[in-house]
C-alpha cells in the first residue's frame, strides 16, 4: 500500500476500489470484444485501425488493475485480478455483455461507450487520488483517437442510407437500452464525491452524457438511449456471451495455475 | 447512389523532429478522413513517426524525364565535385611556404 | 506557363538517361533485352517503369502468394488471441496479428499497383486458385504453439524476407525492409514465451517440446524444394535473391543452436552440421507433404479458408457502405 492510499479512509478506499475495478473490467471486456475484429474485419486498413483501439483498452485495463491492486494490496498482481474470478465477479457495465456482433454493433457499443467513458474520465480529471488523477491524463488523450474513428464511422453508417443504417440501427435497438449502465450509479458513489475523487455523482454524469451525444444523434436522426431499466443491476448478472469470453480467456491460465506465462 | 471507389493516398512520415519528409508507402480509403487515420496506423502505430502527409495519389505529379533531371551536357561548375584544386594548392603552397592547414580541405 | 512534361524529348532514343527500356521508341525485344540487363546488373524497378510481361506477373505471382500468406498467417494464431494468458501476452499476441495484417496490407498494395484489384486477389485466393504458405494449413493445438509460430515459423519467414529487402522490383524491397524491421519484434516476443514456458513446470515444457516435434517437419519444408539456380525465374530476374536451400541452412545455422540451448530435442536423427561440407545435413523433408498440403489439402485448409470465406462475406456490406457512403463534411 501506498503512503496516498493510507490517506484515505476505509469508506473511500472501498468506494475507489470499487470504481476502478468498474472502470478496469469495462476496457477489459471492450478491449477484448474489438480485438476480436483482428484479422477479419472489412478492410485491411480498418483491421489495423480497430486492433489499435484494441489494444488501447486492454491497455488502459492492465494500467487500471495495477492501480487497484496497490489501492487494496492484498496480494494479487493486475494478471490475477484480471483472470482469477469467477464470470460473476465481474463488474463490467451490461452494455459490453453483449456478443461483438456485426459491425454496426461494434461501432454502435465503441460510440455509446466512448462517449459515456469521455464524462467518466473528464470527471475525473481534478481527481483528489493523484495516481488516478495522472492516470486518467493519459488516458484522456489515447481515447480522443477512439473518438475521432468512431464518430467517423458513426456518420458513415447513419448517412448511408439502406443497408448501413438499417444495420445501425438494429444495433442501437440492442445496445441502446443498456448504454446508460456505463454511468449508472456506483455503491457508494457519494463517498467519492465528498473525497474530490469524482466531481459529480451519476445523475449529474448521465445528464452530461445525453447533453453531449444528443446533437449528434439528432443531426442523424438516430434514437436517443433510454435510461437503464435495473440501474441497481447494471454490473452484475452477465450475460451468457460473457460466461464464454471469460470461459476463453482463463483457459490457458487454468491448465497450470500455479505457472508463469 | 455511385460515388469514388477506394483510392490510393501516399504517405510521406518524418521520422522525428527536423528530418525530411520521405514516402512511406500508401493505404486505400474512400476519402481524406479515413486516409489520415490508416496512414496513422499503417505508418505509425509503433511511435515511428513524428508528422505524416497524405496525399491523394491522383494530386500526385510524377516527373522523372531523363531529359528535365539528368540534361546531358557539363554541370560540373553547380557541383562541389566539379572544383579540383589539390595540384594548384600545392603550388600555391610552395610559394607561400606555409604549412597544410590540419582540418579544413576547403 | 507551359507544362514541361508536355515537351517533346529533344534528344534521340539511347541518349536520354540511364532506363533505355522506358523509352517507348525502341521495339519490344529491344526493350526486353535492356530490362533484363538492368535488373540482372543490379538495377531496380518502380511501378511506373516500363516492364515486360513476363516480369510483371512473375513479381505478382511472388508479392500475392506472399501478401495471402500474411492474410492466412493471421488465422492459425487468431484462434489464441482470446486465450492469451496474461494481459502482457494478450497486448503482444494482439499486435503482433495486427502486423501481421498490416504486413498483408502493404503487401496487397505493392501487387494492386501492378495490375490487379485487392478483391480480386482476395476472391481468387478464397476460390484456391492462388496459394498461400505451408505453415499455415496447420492446426495450433496449444498456447506452446504461439510460441513456436511466433520464434520458429517467424524466423523462417525472416530469413527469406531479408534477402527481398535488395529485389529488383523496389516498392517490394522498400516494403520488405518496414516488415522486417516489424517481424523481428515477433521473433522475441516467440522467443520469451519458449522461454518462459521451458523453464516453468513439467507440463509447459511438454506442451513446448510436443509443440516442436508437430512444427519441425512444416518449418523444414517452408522454403520448398532444392531448386536448379539456373532455371528459376524469379532469381533470373532478382525478383528474389537466394535459393531455397540458401535459405533452409541460413535458417538451420542461426536456430539450431538456440533450440538446443533451450534442452529441447529435435525430431530429426540425422540432423547435424557438416563441417567438411560447410553444411547442416538433415533427413529429406516430405516433399508430397508440401505439395499436399499448399493445394489447399493440408489438415486446416479448406476450414481456414471457409472462415475467412464467411468473414468476408459477413463484411461485404460494410464494404459496400465505404464505397456508397460519402462523408457528411466535404
Amino acid at each position: 500500500m501506498t503512503a496516498v492510499s493510507e490517506a484515505l479512509v476505509p469508506a473511500t478506499r472501498d468506494a475507489l476500489a470499487l470504481l476502478l475495478l468498474a472502470m478496469a473490467d469495462d476496457e477489459l471486456v471492450i478491449g477484448f470484444s474489438d480485438s476480436e475484429w483482428t484479422g477479419i474485419a472489412p478492410l485491411l486498413e480498418e483491421d489495423v485501425a480497430m486492433s489499435s483501439i484494441a489494444q488501447d483498452e486492454l491497455g488502459h485495463a492492465q494500467a487500471l488493475y495495477r492501480l487497484l491492486a496497490e489501492l487494496v494490496d492484498d496480494g494479487r498482481d493486475a494478471d490475477a485480478i484480471a483472470y482469477d474470478r469467477p464470470p460473476e465477479g465481474y463488474f463490467h457495465a451490461r452494455l459490453l455483455d453483449h456478443p461483438r456482433g456485426d459491425w454496426a454493433d461494434t461501432i454502435a457499443r465503441r460510440y455509446l461507450y466512448d462517449t459515456a467513458d469521455a464524462v467518466r474520465l473528464e470527471a475525473l480529471g481534478a481527481c483528489s487520488y493523484e495516481p488516478l488523477r495522472e492516470l486518467v491524463a493519459k488516458i484522456r488523450r489515447e481515447e480522443r483517437y477512439h473518438r475521432m474513428h468512431v464518430s467517423a464511422w458513426l456518420e458513415r453508417l447513419a448517412g448511408a442510407g439502406g443497408e448501413p443504417r438499417r444495420r445501425l440501427l438494429d444495433a442501437l435497438a440492442r445496445l441502446a437500452p443498456d448504454a446508460a449502465t456505463v454511468l449508472a450509479p456506483l455503491p457508494n458513489e457519494l463517498s467519492l464525491v465528498m473525497a474530490g475523487i469524482l466531481d459529480a455523482g451519476s445523475v449529474d454524469l448521465d445528464a452530461r452524457w445525453r447533453a453531449e451525444i444528443g446533437p449528434a444523434f439528432e443531426r442523424l436522426g438516430l434514437p436517443m438511449p433510454p435510461p437503464a431499466a435495473e440501474p441497481a443491476a447494471a454490473r452484475t448478472n452477465h450475460s451468457e456471451a460473457f460466461r464464454w469470453l471469460h470461459g476463453e480467456f482463463t483457459s490457458v491460465r487454468q491448465m497450470d495455475p500455479g505457472a508463469t506465462w | 447512389m455511385t460515388a469514388p471507389p477506394l483510392e490510393p493516398w501516399e504517405v510521406f512520415r518524418q521520422e522525428k523532429e527536423g528530418d525530411p519528409m520521405r514516402h512511406g508507402g500508401s493505404v486505400l480509403a474512400p476519402d481524406a478522413e479515413l486516409a489520415v487515420h490508416y496512414a496513422r496506423e499503417l505508418f505509425g502505430r509503433r511511435q515511428e513517426s513524428v508528422r505524416l502527409w497524405v496525399v491523394r495519389r491522383a494530386d500526385v505529379h510524377d516527373l522523372s524525364d531523363p531529359d528535365l533531371l539528368n540534361p546531358p551536357l557539363d554541370r560540373s561548375f553547380k557541383k562541389p565535385g566539379g572544383y579540383v584544386m589539390r595540384d594548384k594548392l600545392a603550388a600555391a603552397r610552395e610559394r607561400s611556404g606555409r604549412p597544410k592547414p590540419k582540418a579544413s580541405n576547403r | 506557363m507551359t507544362d514541361p512534361l508536355a515537351l517533346e524529348p529533344v534528344l534521340a532514343p539511347g541518349e536520354r538517361g540511364r532506363l533505355p527500356f522506358n523509352d517507348d521508341h525502341r521495339d519490344h525485344d529491344e526493350r526486353f533485352e535492356l530490362f533484363e540487363a538492368h535488373v540482372q546488373a543490379g538495377g531496380k524497378v518502380e511501378s511506373t517503369d516500363w516492364m515486360p510481361d513476363e516480369y510483371r506477373t512473375g513479381v505478382l505471382r511472388f508479392v500475392e502468394m506472399h501478401a495471402n500468406s500474411e492474410l492466412m498467417g493471421v488465422l492459425p494464431e487468431r484462434e489464441w488471441l482470446m486465450r492469451a494468458p496474461t494481459l502482457r501476452r494478450k497486448l503482444a499476441l494482439t499486435a503482433k496479428v495486427q502486423d501481421e495484417v498490416g504486413h498483408a496490407q502493404l503487401l496487397y498494395r505493392v501487387a494492386e499497383d501492378l495490375g490487379k484489384p485487392r478483391d480480386a486477389m482476395i476472391e481468387d485466393l478464397l476460390a484456391g486458385k492462388t496459394k498461400f504458405h505451408n505453415v499455415f494449413h496447420y492446426p495450433t493445438r496449444t498456447w506452446a504453439d504461439i510460441g513456436i509460430i511466433a520464434w520458429l515459423v517467424d524466423a523462417a519467414a525472416i530469413v527469406a524476407q531479408q534477402a527481398l529487402r535488395d529485389s529488383s522490383y523496389a516498392p517490394y524491397a522498400r516494403t520488405m525492409r518496414k516488415i522486417c524491421w516489424e517481424e523481428s519484434v515477433h521473433i522475441m516476443h516467440g522467443r520469451d514465451v519458449v522461454v518462459t514456458m521451458v523453464t516453468g513446470t513439467a507440463q509447459q515444457r511438454a506442451m513446448v517440446q510436443e509443440a516442436l516435434d508437430r512444427w519441425w517437419g512444416p518449418l523444414m519444408q517452408m522454403h520448398g524444394p532444392r531448386s536448379d539456380r539456373a532455371k528459376d525465374r524469379d532469381l533470373h530476374w532478382r525478383i528474389k535473391a537466394k535459393t531455397s536451400e540458401e535459405l533452409r541452412q541460413e535458417f538451420l545455422s542461426i536456430y539450431v543452436p538456440r533450440i538446443l540451448e533451450l534442452g529441447l530435442t529435435l525430431p530429426d536423427p540425422e540432423l547435424r552440421y557438416d563441417d567438411e561440407a560447410g553444411a547442416w545435413r538433415y533427413g529429406e523433408p516430405d516433399w508430397q507433404e508440401l505439395r499436399t498440403v499448399v493445394t489447399n489439402h493440408g489438415p486446416r485448409s479448406q476450414e481456414r479458408l471457409a472462415f475467412r470465406q464467411l468473414n468476408w462475406d459477413d463484411t461485404a456490406w460494410v464494404r459496400d457502405s465505404i464505397l456508397a457512403a460519402q462523408p457528411t463534411a466535404a
